[in-house]
């Protein structure tokens, strides 16, 4: 898609000529523009009809049959869009968490007290916004095992960007000194994510909300940050 | 074991007939969780029908459901068989163990080592365990609780005998434990860590896990 908005009239011709292209160069170029964005429609409405179908009745009890219906399209350009379910959960949840980690960038700077409280206060933000939508993020975790998920799916738990977060946050803990220095961030970083694995599984088994998992993420990150404090 | 045996002493007497019939059935049952296993380590979870599990355990789709009520429940038999191998492998383990710590990582090393040869298994493992149906079930299953049980006792020998204080929240910090040891077979799964890249990982985990219960 963004080579294809990059596209110069020059490639285009190429494109063409290299094919034996027996049409004028301008109506093809208008057509090529009017199917790109007709493929950026679909693209979109595929998006929002499976965000809808994989929170209502779970990744596994959606079909593209069923996505390419509630979207308004045919089963045949869901699958030019998209290689697979797998690649459209991950686009679904890559759109979601884009708008979260926008808003965590604006509110991070901002966040006082402690390393251990700011830890806190930004893992409680994710708890407020997944669960609006905790079918999906549970969907999203699951599929990171599915043996069928194609390499163009990003699983979960290679969520770079939380984790960028987190190491900046002990960063900022060990300039104000209350992050020891001969911590390693990562094994500290990877200690959380468990920690947040865990308490996401509660909402599985319990229906915990956003509130429950957040007491009891407080809980952890406070046995973590005994193992973090500087002597 | 060989089923002539029971066969001629089955027209004798009635108490020898379900004996020969139970043993068939023990043999149908292993053969279907041989091709499962093996199934559910090629294709994963959801990749393997009790289809293709039946076709390469070479009988009818009737006969795999004669024994097992469904794919999870088949996939959970293989689940606990194996949990209770590895709560004896981990018991072991952590019972050779000097201190807390070294109990501890004795344990998960045992763990890892079991594993090893079997990650495909594993990783479909990970997948059931986060299915809404079908985790709580296996987690909640009593020789995966005896794992936590594991780390709980440790954690209450190592109170006991002074290294950690009375206040060390055992039971949440059995949980972490427990998670952090499952969290590194992301790494083993999809990176290929090496057993010892993992038990150092796991020392360094087990090691802040702590330090706020050793401080008391």
């Amino acid at each position: 898609m963004g080579d294809a908005r990059g596209m110069t009239p020059e490639d285009d011709t190429g494109a063409q000529g290299a094919t034996g292209g027996r049409e004028p160069v301008q109506p093809l170029l208008a057509e090529a523009g009017v199917r790109q964005s007709q493929k950026e429609a679909t693209r979109n409405r595929v998006i929002l009809a499976a965000r809808e179908l994989f929170d209502d009745q779970g990744y596994q009890g959606t079909t593209i049959r069923e996505i390419a219906r509630q979207a308004g399209v045919s089963v045949g350009s869901v699958f030019t869009t998209f290689a697979s379910k797998g690649e459209i959960l991950s686009q679904v949840m890559q759109d979601r968490l884009d708008r979260l980690y926008a808003e965590l960038d604006v509110v991070v700077p901002h966040l006082r007290g402690s390393t251990a409280d700011r830890l806190r206060s930004m893992f409680a933000i994710h708890f407020a916004f997944e669960a609006q939508r905790m079918r999906l993020f549970l969907a999203h975790i699951v599929a990171a095992y599915d043996f069928t998920q194609t390499a163009a799916a990003t699983p979960f738990g290679r969520n770079s960007h939380l984790q960028e977060i987190i190491r900046e946050c002990l960063v900022k803990g060990v300039a104000e000194g209350d992050v020891d220095p001969a911590v390693d961030h990562q094994e500290v970083v990877d200690l959380l994510m468990s920690a947040y694995a865990w308490t996401y599984r509660l909402a599985v088994w319990d229906g915990a909300d956003a509130d429950t998992m957040t007491a009891v993420m407080d809980r952890q990150i406070g046995l973590i940050a005994a193992g973090f404090t500087p002597r | 074991m060989k089923h002539t045996a029971p066969l001629r002493a089955a027209g004798e007497t009635v108490v020898k007939v379900p004996t020969r019939r139970t043993l068939a059935k023990q043999q149908t049952r292993a053969k279907v969780l041989a091709a499962a296993r093996r199934l559910f380590s090629e294709e994963g979870y959801e990749g393997a029908t009790i289809r293709d599990i039946a076709a390469a355990a070479g009988m009818s789709t009737g006969a795999v459901f004669a024994n097992f009520t469904d794919k999870s429940d088949l996939f959970r038999e293989i689940m606990m068989t194996d949990m209770l191998a590895l709560g004896d492998a981990m018991r072991e383990a952590a019972a050779r163990g000097k201190g807390v710590d070294d109990a501890l990582l004795r344990m998960f090393g045992a763990g890892y080592a079991f594993y090893k040869s079997q990650l495909p298994l594993a990783r479909a493992a990970f997948s059931v365990g986060w299915t809404p149906e079908e985790g709580p079930q296996l987690i909640n299953s009593q020789p995966a609780q005896s794992l936590l049980d594991i780390i709980a006792d440790e954690l209450n020998a190592g109170v006991e005998r002074g290294e950690l204080s009375q206040e060390a929240e055992v039971k949440l910090r059995a949980q972490m434990l427990f998670e952090a040891y499952l969290s590194n077979y992301k790494q083993a799964i999809f990176e290929g860590w090496s057993l010892d890249a993992l038990q150092a990982r796991s020392r360094d985990q087990i090691r802040v896990l702590l330090a706020g219960a050793r401080r008391g």
